[in-house]
Parts: C-alpha cells; structure tokens; sequence
C-alpha cells in the first residue's frame, strides 16, 4: 500500500494510505488519512473489510496500534467502514465519529465495544490532544448523512467521496494533469451526487475555507490551483444524471 | 449429489439441512399419533376381547407426544448451531486478517502491537469452536434419542402383531393395519434421523 505523509507540524501529521496492490480487482480503490498528534491519532475513512489487513500493516508503520485513539466515517459506505467489526477487536477503547443518522446501520458492521459518538447535522469541531479538526456537513454528497473534514492548521480539507472517481490501482495519488483527471471523476460526480441544491451548500461552505490540499476518499489529491479549478467544475456540472431516467 | 453438496458445506447450512428433514420426521410422528386414535377407537369398539391392545395403543400415543417434543427441541439446537457456527466463522476470519496483517507488516517498527488483538481474535475463535462442538453434541444426543425410541417401537410392532394375530377375525385386519402404519412411520423415521447424523457428523 503506498503512504505519503501530506504535512507535519509540531503538534500533528498527516498521512494517506491508499492504491492497495493486494485489493481485489472489482474492489474499489480508496484513501485511508490518518491525522497524528504525539499521543493520540484519529483515522479518517478507515476502508473496507477487504482492505483492513494491509490498513493494519500499514498504519503499524507509524504509531502503535492502540494509539489510535479515534475513527471517523464519513458516511455508511461498505467502503468507507466495512472493516469497523475488524478495528473494534484491534482498539476496544477507540471511539468512532460519525453521522447520527447511521449509527443503527453502522453497527450491523459490528461496534461491541468501540464507542460511537453520532455526528450532529450540523456538525461541529472534534478536538484531540491540542488539535481541532472542524466536521463539515456535506449531506448528499453523496450520502444522507455526510461529512468532510477540515483542519485549519494544515489547510487540508477531506472531502470524503467529492472530488474522487473510480480510478485504476495505478493511477497518481496526487492530480498531476487536471484535464485528463477531470474527465475520469465526471461520471462519479453525475451519477453518485444527487442534488445540485446539496452541491451548492457544499460549495458555499467549502469556499470559505483555506485549502492547500483537497483529498479525496478515492482518486488523486489535489492542491494549489487545481483545488478552485475543481470546485469550479463541480460548480458547473450537472449532478443527479439518472434523475433524466425518470 | 444433492446430498453430497450439503455434506461439503459448512455447519450453518448443516444445522439448516437437518431442521429441513425434521418436518419430515414430523410428519411421521402426526401419522402415529393417528394412527394411535385409530386403534384406540378400534379398541373401544372392539370391548373386551382386545382389551390388551389397550396399553399398545397408550405406548404409541406417547411415543409420538415425544417425538415431536424432541423434534421442538432438535429445531432449537440446529438453530443454535446455525448462530454459533456463524460466530466460529466470523471469528475464524477475523483471525484470518489479523495474521494477514501480520505477514504484511513486514519489519513495521510497531508490528507486534496488534498482537494482543490477534492473540484475543484467537482465543475467542477457540471458545466458539468449543460452543460449536457442544451444540453439535448436543444436537447428536437428541437425534440418538429419537432412534433408540424407533428401536424401542420395533420391539412393540413384533408384541402388537402377536396381539393382532389373536383378536377376533372381524377386527383383525384392521388391527394389522394399524401395526403396519405403526412400523412404517417408525421404520421412516429412523431412516431420516439417520440422514440428520450423517449430515451432522461429515464436516
Ligand atoms: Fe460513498
Ligand atoms: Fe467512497
């Protein structure tokens, strides 16, 4: 699994884990970001089942397992949390952060003993061992109950499943040609964001933010101008594309 | 082959298989109790010279009253061990992560902090493979009951059809038929209980 630390300061790092080369083909890829302070660490989007094993390999890279202290979904997908039965072996005493709206169906994943701490809509600022990390609603975007996540030290914004596509195992883990990334995330962006309404609020809220690095749950990061090109895009583009279906 | 599919798969399904013979063996025991009215019917009309049909008749209304308790309690068991092999199976794959994990953190600096997770992942697997086996026990024991008590049945058809023999021609027939009923539904129910065993016993 390739890992690139993304920033480093004195109080935190952050890491993403992604392009997992033992995935099953038909699986889709994903981003895993872990956010480091000195004695704590929160995992962002921490994947699917399939993908905890090498999650686990990698992450040991870094911290102790049990320094994970906090886990964060964005949503309920299988692929954002799947592997939630898994970390709630591996970190008893971890609490997981995520929308209200899901915590009945997040735990069929299993959560026995791993703490679940639900989201409120309109979200709010997680603090962990001196750093704040702001949830950001993103509801519909493309899930009901959703969550980007912004620290303002860093200037990262993860934006969950906004701005991703359904790359390949070899794709870039960073947008290095914004034309030719572009055309692979439309159809993800048409076909998983349902409301332009919800699209507009995200927007509205994710403009008013400084970003350096825009990650994504899947696909490349993007960073410097690539950043307002992209919300640009997402500005113009129609979402709701299977809506013309009916 | 039919059965050779359920023979390879795994305990869920297995527990599955022998509650699905059990509605026959059900079936079975309803056919005794029936029969069993029949010839107390038979019994009453017939009055005194077929008096000692009387207690033959008691025996087989109660050896279908506890056929079917047992089956209540077969169906009970064969869902707890649907449940507790698809704990052991869970379990058995969290495991499976774990030393996956383990192989691929390579020379990782904190690998072996994930190591009490694994070591709990396998003690907890043990003590639902002992849950397992237990049910699976239990479940043995139920079935062993059933046809000893289908055995025991063989012995009462041979009495019942010297009795048959001896009655007066003009229910004589009748009575044999009954014992006939009697030793087909036993004879059919051993045979599916056997089945339940083998399903059980090939893992
Ligand atoms: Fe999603
Ligand atoms: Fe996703």
């Amino acid at each position: 699994m390739q890992t690139v630390k993304l920033f480093e300061c004195a109080t935190h790092e952050w890491i993403v884990f992604g392009r997992d080369p033992d995935k099953g083909e038909k699986i889709v890829d994903t981003n895993q970001y872990l956010i480091k302070t000195a004695r704590e660490a929160v995992l962002l989007d921490p994947g699917g089942i399939e993908l905890f094993s090498s999650m686990l390999a990698s992450v040991v890279h870094y911290l102790p397992v049990e320094q994970i202290t906090h886990l964060f979904a964005s949503h309920q997908d299988p692929d954002i949390i799947s592997s939630l039965g898994l970390w709630d072996k591996t970190l008893p005493h971890a609490t997981l952060h995520a929308p209200w709206i899901w915590e009945g169906f997040l735990r069929h994943y299993g959560c026995n003993n791993i703490t679940y701490k639900p989201i409120a809509d309109e979200g709010g600022t997680f603090k962990m061992d001196g750093i704040e990390l702001d949830f950001i609603p993103a509801h519909y975007m493309h899930s009901s109950g959703n969550f980007s996540v912004y620290d303002p030290v860093s200037k990262i914004l993860f934006s969950g499943d906004v701005g991703g596509g359904l790359n390949g195992a070899d794709d870039p883990l960073f947008v290095e040609d914004f034309d030719k990334h572009i055309k692979q995330i439309k159809t993800f962006h048409q076909r998983w964001m349902p409301s332009e309404r919800a699209k507009q609020a995200w927007l509205n809220r994710v403009r008013k933010l400084d970003i350096d690095l825009l990650c994504p749950q899947h696909g490349a990061i993007y960073q410097g101008k690539d950043i307002e090109r992209f919300l640009d895009w997402l500005e113009d583009l129609e979402v709701g594309t299977a809506l013309r279906l009916s | 082959m039919r059965q050779n599919t359920e023979l390879k798969t795994t305990f869920f399904i297995t527990a599955v298989a022998v509650s699905a013979r059990l509605g026959f063996v059900l079936k079975e025991a309803k056919n005794i109790s029936l029969e069993a009215m029949n010839a107390k019917a038979l019994v009453a009309r017939a009055g005194e010279n077929v008096r000692t049909f009387k207690p033959i008749t008691d025996y087989m209304v109660e050896l279908a009253n506890d056929t079917i308790r047992l089956v209540d309690d077969i169906n009970r068991e064969a869902l707890g061990i649907s449940k507790a092999s698809l704990i052991a199976l869970r379990g058995n794959e969290a495991v499976n992560h774990f030393n996956g994990a383990k192989q691929k953190a390579g020379n990782a600096i904190y690998r072996d902090s994930f190591e009490p997770a694994l070591r709990s992942a396998e003690k907890d697997l043990h003590s639902y493979q002992q849950n397992l086996l237990r049910n699976v026990r239990r479940l043995n024991e139920l079935l062993e009951e059933i046809e000893s008590r289908m055995l025991a049945a063989n012995v009462v058809t041979s009495t019942s059809r010297l009795e048959a023999a001896t009655v007066s021609k003009l229910y004589r027939a009748n009575f044999e038929a009954i014992v006939a009923k009697f030793e087909q539904a036993a004879k059919n129910i051993r045979a599916i209980v056997r089945e339940c065993r083998k399903v059980l016993n090939s893992k």
